[in-house]
């Protein structure tokens, strides 16, 4: 069973939260090139989302070349080049990033006094290692 | 993609219930999972589907073919698990599956037997003398190895236990991945909503409410905590709770807190049983 957490909290559309973690998978080097994906009925069920949403985001995924459909064989992970692996590492470091000054910005925190949080953790971390 | 089958207008009247007028389609590959309360009218709409009862009005087709025709060809098309099975009482396991077997010639006897070691079936006892979920297990058994292009199952799952209805899951969802198939499954039970169904097919006291696929009905709700109570209405609002609100139309509701200057404290997807209960009250 794949780690994929879909959030109902969330905005954002199922298959895109789908399309994200799986691509995290992949470029992170989780699931490797030629590793079988579950099929869209299991991970349907498994997800308890409909094979519909499930199939939209197997296609997108397959559009931006992460995955390769065997016919009669199944789904597997695609051979995928390292600068597509680092746009999606920095995309979703970036996501992180923009969903942190958003709470920052919701308790009105200025540029600065962000940017000092942010280096009082990175010091903090520093001296846990 | 065309339909394997598709209702049209379909009207019945029964002494005081009338069911209809009911237009539904089903596509291959996919799960549809007919809810609704008792007596909303999903097992007369089944049985209409098999031909077991007449329409007044509307029109049933199964892969082209009208199912009151004279072609009757489709119904080895379809295998169909009623709620109470009529006329199997008197004979056992062993004896059924002989009868059943013989008509379908993709019967997967591989597969009824692992479905009878599975549930551990008695096959030498008489149907009738069987519990209700035995004999609702035994139906199961009897059903999938017909190797149908489409399974209709009318509350499959109302006698079985919790570890048995993850079997029953597992069952359905490898039956549908060995060919391009359909199942129609009319169920009160969310778990089998929840992980099997892509579509919902809402009934109520015989009217069809809406015709859902799964996400689409999900993300359609939100609810919002909100920092005051709104004094006008919120659109598509559905309840109210104080400061907390549900409502059916997000988008426009988060307009509304924009423009009153009400802040989202937080705000959540509901449950597909929350859904479900609101669209049949």
């Amino acid at each position: 069973m794949l780690p994929i957490r879909l959030s109902k909290e969330s905005r954002e559309p199922i298959y895109h939260q789908i399309e994200k973690q799986l691509k995290a998978l992949i470029a992170g080097g989780h699931l490797t090139a030629g590793t079988p994906l579950p099929s869209i009925r299991a991970l349907s069920k498994d997800l308890e989302i409909s094979v519909i949403t499930i199939r939209r985001a197997y296609q997108d995924l397959e559009a931006q070349g992460f995955i390769e459909t065997a016919h009669g064989k199944g789904t597997y992970v695609a051979e995928i080049k390292d600068v597509l692996k680092q746009e999606v590492k920095t995309a979703s470091v970036s996501e992180s990033f923009e969903r942190a000054i958003e709470t920052a910005r919701s308790y009105d925190y200025s540029d600065e006094e962000m940017t000092a949080i942010f280096h009082a953790i990175l010091e903090k971390r520093k001296k846990g290692e | 993609m065309p339909s394997w089958i598709e209702i049209n207008g379909l009207q019945k009247s029964m002494d005081d219930f009338q069911l209809g007028p009911i237009s539904l389609a089903i596509e291959p590959g996919t799960i549809t999972a007919l809810v609704g309360n008792n007596g909303s009218g999903k097992s007369t709409l089944l049985k209409l589907v098999m031909n077991l009862a007449n329409a007044d009005a509307g029109s049933i087709e199964v892969f082209g073919k009208p199912v009151d025709g004279k072609d009757e060809s489709w119904k080895r098309k379809l295998a169909f698990q009623p709620q109470k099975i009529i006329g199997w009482d008197a004979y056992t396991g062993t004896t059924l599956k002989k009868m059943i077997s013989s008509f379908y010639e993709k019967w997967d006897e591989a597969l009824f037997e692992r479905i009878v070691r599975l549930f551990d079936i008695p096959l030498d006892k008489r149907f009738g003398k069987l519990s209700e979920g035995m004999q609702q297990k035994l139906s199961l058994a009897l059903a999938l190895p017909r190797n149908t292009d489409v399974l209709i199952l009318d509350e499959p799952t109302a006698f079985l236990d919790i570890p048995s209805k993850r079997y029953f899951m597992d069952l359905l969802i490898d039956w549908m991945e060995a060919e391009e198939r359909a199942i129609i499954i009319a169920s009160h039970q969310t778990d089998d909503l929840r992980k099997l169904a892509d579509y919902l097919f809402v009934m109520r006291e015989g009217k069809a409410i809406g015709h859902y696929e799964k996400e689409t009905l999900l993300e359609s709700y939100r609810r919002y905590w909100l920092d005051e109570t709104p004094d006008g209405s919120v659109p598509g609002e559905v309840s109210r709770d104080r400061q907390r609100i549900v409502s059916a139309d997000p988008a426009a509701a988060e307009h509304y807190f924009a423009v009153e200057n009400i802040r989202i404290i937080d705000h959540a997807a509901l449950d597909l049983e929350e859904i479900i209960d609101m669209l049949l009250k």
